[in-house]
């Protein structure tokens, strides 16, 4: 499908931002759209700033330390992600915490009970987690029901059966090749690349990060994706094949919190029943402090990598600092209020 | 517009280093030019009465009254300690929070760490990584797996299950008869020692568990559940709750059930005005049990290990009490009294 046969009779404006986004390159728009980018520079330098001193070097920039960071960041980034696409499409996924914990039993499971093999027990996994998110994708998108609602569902539903699957307790993964040891592989999870400086985890959310990117730009998906958060009901009557597109989305988004479910697991040896609780509301302020709008159609990832990074990098420095860990969440949530309110200032021209 | 845009960022990134800059940017004590040695994990980089010393610690969340305790105990007991700086940080239930808070310790360089971990197996590594860098390790309440740490200080969960099952056979129940059981969260592991050590305590008593529910450790969810069992079970005689919280919760249950005298006990027995001691006393709650926090215990070791020069145990188990409202007021007074 090109530019063209798209923009015949709806309102070519609201129905492809993306063209215009990439048109758009006053500074104002510029700013707007990475506003992330800009208030992570200006946070990191504030850390920087702000970092306490040891034997002359600041602990902030130490490499251990921000490679933690990144490390860190890298399970709500891969999460952040799957939600950006979500709320592009003008939809929300409550259920990403609890597929996490779903998804990191599951490994443990298959790995030190069942047995499985490494490649085996990764598939199936991410398949739960595929099939998880388009089933919720077409109780959306086919049955119309509300995707608060849905996902709401979900979150209950992938816990309930975390905790069914797990018995309850949290399964322990031993590394070897013996019978109820998982393959040594797994562990490299919460291990370092690269001369042993870059963890894992954070190797594979660059890796995630930058195919999203790539699907953003270039494909037809990703113009869809935007028509559909832009205005529904004129992508639908565009041609735009609203219904699969959504549910495809959905199925992506349970498939990274099924993904980041693996990294959580691999990183602690351990498939927690409990893990995971809340970390669909760091998802979501990853992407509002990236700037993607929730009513959807306006938003990037790089926006959302910047967001999850600005959370991490401030958690960090205030707990170098020793700030209360009451405070830190006072801040955080201000970080947010203050992200969601510039995107007020936001031009309409500027998209 | 564009000035406007910038003053806004500018602004939020300012206003979050106001509040970094309120507190003390203090740094760590300076250790790191003292020789590392070599063999000996478990002892100190460095030790002695003229040095500072930093210590974190890691505590799995602060939202129960009970590890706000043992935050507040160590920071007590530390005040006592002129050499102690403690840096506290919360992990609110989350693993992957806690593991990434002991790092940040780590990269601070603290002399010594105290940990109470969300769970065993997480954490296991990282507080490997900290006792293989000489730093040594309290563990609290909850343990790791393995053997890499200093010492291990905590009251024993399936004990306690124990004295619970054992005080409503012989004291509450002597004639034996149905009774509920209010578990912590599932999956948890004091839940489970609390259950099976319940099950060991009665034993051969004639009490018969006829319900269990799951309360999450929470005072509003044991009450909902209460409510339930007592509407199904109306014939219970009394409710074992596995912490004080969901006892509470659980006398109102039975108070809006109409059974203002229905027999409760709890478990914790907090020395402050919310807790287990003053419900007991007040004869909400039949009994519970002191689940010392280890608080006090731990600032001891580590002036031990760090001032001293000293060792401690590999572990260390706190006694339990039980509180009826006999010695309610009196216990009360003596766990407060060096607090």
């Amino acid at each position: 499908m090109t530019e063209q046969t798209k923009q015949g009779p709806g309102p070519s404006t609201v129905l492809d931002p993306e063209l215009k986004r990439t048109r758009g390159t006053d500074l104002v728009s510029i700013v707007f759209r990475f506003q992330s980018v800009f208030a992570l520079v200006v946070v990191f330098i504030a850390a920087i700033v702000f970092s306490p001193v040891k034997n002359g070097d600041l602990v902030f920039l130490d490499p251990d330390n921000l490679f933690g960071v990144v490390r860190a960041t890298s399970e709500t980034g891969i999460l952040a992600v799957g939600m950006t696409l979500v709320i592009l499409i003008g939809g929300i996924d409550l259920s990403v915490g609890s597929v996490l914990g779903l998804a990191s039993v599951g490994a443990a499971v298959l790995l030190v009970n069942n047995d499985f093999g490494l490649v085996p027990a990764v598939l199936i996994v991410l398949a739960i987690g595929l099939v998880f998110g388009l089933l919720q994708g077409v109780a959306i998108a086919k049955f119309g029901i509300q995707a608060f609602i849905v996902t709401l569902a979900g979150m209950q539903i992938a816990r309930g059966l975390a905790r069914i699957w797990s018995g309850g307790q949290g399964i322990t993964i031993t590394y070897g090749d013996g019978a109820n040891q998982a393959p040594l592989t797994f562990s490299l999870l919460g291990e370092r690349t690269f001369n042993g400086l870059v963890p894992i985890p954070a190797l594979i959310f660059i890796v995630v990060a930058a195919l999203a990117v790539v699907l953003l730009r270039v494909s037809a998906f990703s113009r869809h994706i935007y028509a559909i958060g832009g205005n529904e009901k004129a992508a639908r009557l565009s041609g735009v094949p609203v219904t699969r597109v959504k549910i495809l989305v959905f199925g992506i988004c349970g498939l990274l919190a099924a993904l980041a479910g693996i990294v959580h697991a691999g990183q602690l040896n351990f498939g927690g029943p409990n893990d995971g609780a809340m970390y669909e509301l760091d998802a979501i302020a990853a992407v509002v402090i990236g700037g993607t709008s929730l009513t959807g159609g306006r938003g990037s990832v790089v926006g959302t990598v910047a967001g999850a990074l600005l959370v991490w990098v401030l958690r960090n420095i205030l707990a170098l600092n020793n700030i209360d860990s009451n405070i830190q969440l006072l801040i955080i949530g201000l970080v947010i209020v203050l992200a969601a309110g510039l995107q007020r200032f936001r031009p309409e021209s500027a998209g | 517009m564009t000035v406007r845009t910038r003053r806004v960022v500018v602004g939020a990134a300012l206003a979050a280093c106001a509040l970094v800059a309120t507190s003390a940017c203090g740094t760590t004590s300076e250790n790191s030019g003292a020789p590392k040695s070599g063999g000996q994990q478990s002892a100190p980089k460095k030790c002695g009465k003229d040095g500072s010393y930093t210590i974190g610690m890691s505590q799995a969340n602060v939202a129960e009254p009970y590890r706000q305790r043992m935050d507040d105990d160590i920071r007590a007991a530390a005040a006592g300690i002129p050499q102690f700086k403690v840096n506290f940080a919360d992990a609110a239930q989350d693993n992957s929070k806690q593991v990434e808070q002991v790092k940040t310790f780590l990269t601070q360089q603290i002399d010594l760490l105290i940990i109470s971990p969300n769970e065993a197996t997480p954490l296991t590594n990282v507080v490997k990584e900290a006792f293989n860098k000489n730093i040594p390790v309290l563990v609290l309440d909850r343990k790791v797996d393995g053997d890499a740490y200093t010492s291990f200080i905590g009251a024993n969960n399936t004990d306690i299950g124990k004295q619970a099952g054992e005080f409503v056979g012989t004291k509450l129940l002597p004639s034996g008869g149905k009774i509920a059981e209010i578990r912590g969260l599932a999956g948890s592991t004091p839940a489970k020692e609390r259950a099976d050590g319940f099950q060991q305590g009665i034993a051969g008593k004639n009490i018969d568990i006829v319900a269990t529910a799951d309360g999450d450790w929470l005072r509003d969810k044991g009450q909902a559940q209460a409510d339930a069992v007592l509407k199904a079970h109306p014939d219970i005689q009394a409710i074992y709750s596995q912490n004080d919280p969901m006892a509470e919760g659980a006398r109102i249950a039975a108070t809006n059930a109409g059974k203002p005298d229905l027999k409760i006990i709890g478990i914790d027995g907090l020395p402050i005005d919310a807790g287990g001691i003053k419900a007991v006393e007040a004869g909400r709650l039949s009994a519970t049990f002191v689940y010392p926090t280890g608080g006090k215990e731990a600032v001891a070791a580590a002036k031990t290990l760090l001032v001293d020069c000293g060792k401690v145990e590999k572990t260390q188990t706190l006694p339990t009490r039980l509180v009826t409202k006999e010695n309610a007021a009196q216990v009360y007074a003596e766990m407060n009294k060096q607090g």
